[in-house]
């Protein structure tokens, strides 16, 4: 997901200026996703060049700008809504880098790696399971909700490590020709 | 460490906040009649007094046969279990009869219990076996895990979440030292197993030692500070996580793709 949407679903509820906007997107994300200011002005203003968006009122000093979302911005809001997500699944950490590396590399300790990593996925589930209640304990269910994915997900990981620490590595199967 | 330090520490087992021995494995093999390798190969352990240690691995790695060999119900091919300061395997039947039902609680899967008795008189069966009157305590037990309005069922009546803590109340009636819980959440659906990690999670709060068999590793971490690895009968791995205190932002980070354009 970009900014764009966030941005645009903000702006449904009522007209914002962008320090609004980077408040509520950060609290609606429970600090999981930093943005900065600069962001958002330039994504306020693509969204007004593309006539998604538009200033209410006169045109202030910058952070003082209230933005609404034009018809145009509301039918690609929900679009964008209707859609599911698709496209490729993002793998984000450099342990799947690191184990095709270690496959290839003759004394890449590979039984060693995969024990570690499980380890370090241990230690997050642990982190996750102490968020989601502390989530829950601050009335945040829908922050208690994106834990129980990055969980799950965690989850996956771990299995997966097991499954790698009970096969047989040689250098088969990694061809490139 | 003065004579009268050293004789408290003796006689009470140890600092109650210190860390004290409950369990040690020392090179322990178990070979079942007819197994062809070892169900456990050289495993050496301890667990301290009030850990909530999980113990996770493959079906087959042998984690169910390190828990009837710390509780006794089966004895090492060779090595020694040495739990709250007895060698297990000096003792007779008798003996080993007596340490299971003076020192462990265990927990099963499947619950166990007897269809034709009513919840309480599940409960107690292990105190009439030492001939303790403790009702009052078995009471008090059914009360605190929620179970006390269906104490005069049936067992062969209630639903797999209730049944799991009248197996609960049951393994606690005689106070033990070490509770052992043996994937007690298989049978049970997401929530009530999420409940019955609660309780043993409280028991552990109140300064209960518990081994637990787990496969889920969310459970697991939620719950139990300590994640012992089994593989082949080896311990592989003794994690001791942490518990920092970390900011969202520490742990998740959502990301989208950078705007374009
Ligand atoms: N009573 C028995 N007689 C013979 N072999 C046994 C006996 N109990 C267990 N085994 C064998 O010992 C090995 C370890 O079994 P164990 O029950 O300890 O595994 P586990 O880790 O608890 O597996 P699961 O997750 O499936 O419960 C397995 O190969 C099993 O077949
Ligand atoms: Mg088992």
């Amino acid at each position: 997901m970009s900014l764009k949407y966030g941005v645009l679903g903000l702006l449904k509820g009522e007209p914002l200026h962008g320090y609004e906007v980077k408040n509520r997107f950060e609290g609606m994300l429970g600090g999981t996703w930093d943005v900065n200011i600069g962001q958002i002005y330039t994504t306020l203003q693509r969204l007004e060049r593309d006539g998604l968006v538009r200033p209410v009122g006169s045109r202030g000093d910058r952070g003082k700008q209230l933005y609404e979302l034009s018809p145009d911005g509301e039918k690609a809001l929900d679009r964008w809504l209707a859609q599911p997500d698709s496209g490729p699944q993002q793998l984000h950490e450099d342990i799947y880098v690191k184990l095709l590396l270690a496959t290839r590399i003759a004394n890449g300790d590979l039984k060693g790696m995969l024990a570690r990593q499980k380890r370090a996925y241990l230690q997050r589930l642990r982190d996750l399971n102490r968020l989601e209640e502390g989530a829950r304990r601050d009335g945040r269910i829908d922050l208690a909700r994106l834990v129980r994915g990055a969980l799950l997900h965690t989850e996956a990981d771990l299995k997966w490590m097991d499954e790698l620490s009970s096969e047989r590595f040689g250098t088969e199967g990694t061809k490139t020709e | 460490m003065d004579g009268r330090t050293f004789f408290r520490t003796f006689r009470d087992g140890g600092d109650k906040n210190g860390m004290t021995e409950l369990v040690r494995l020392t090179d322990v093999t178990k070979v079942y009649q007819g197994g062809i390798t070892g169900a456990l190969n050289g495993v050496s352990v301890a667990v301290e007094k009030g850990e909530f240690t999980a113990i996770m691995g493959p079906s087959g790695s042998g984690k169910s046969t390190m828990l009837n060999l710390v509780a006794g119900v089966d004895r090492p091919t060779s090595g020694s279990v040495v739990v709250g300061g007895t060698e297990l395997g000096q003792l007779g039947e008798t003996g080993l009869a007596r340490f299971r039902r003076d020192h462990i609680g265990f927990v099963f899967q499947f619950f166990y219990l007897l269809p034709n008795l009513t919840a309480l008189e599940n409960v107690l069966i292990p105190a009439q076996l030492k001939g303790n009157p403790a009702s009052g305590r078995a009471r008090e037990l059914m009360e605190r895990l929620g179970i006390i309005d269906i104490a005069s069922r049936y067992a062969a009546r209630l639903s797999g979440g209730q049944q799991q803590r009248v197996a609960i109340a049951r393994a606690l009636i005689n106070k033990p030292t070490l509770l052992l819980a043996d994937e007690p959440t298989g049978a049970l659906d997401t929530r009530s197993g999420e409940q019955v990690m609660e309780l043993l999670s409280e028991l552990h709060r109140d300064g209960q030692t518990i081994l637990l068999v787990t496969h889920d590793a969310k459970l697991a971490t939620r719950h139990a500070a300590r994640v012992l690895s089994v593989i082949d009968g080896k311990i592989v791995d003794d994690a001791r996580l942490e518990s920092p205190e970390l900011a969202a932002s520490d742990v998740i980070r959502v990301r989208g793709e950078e705007a374009s354009r």
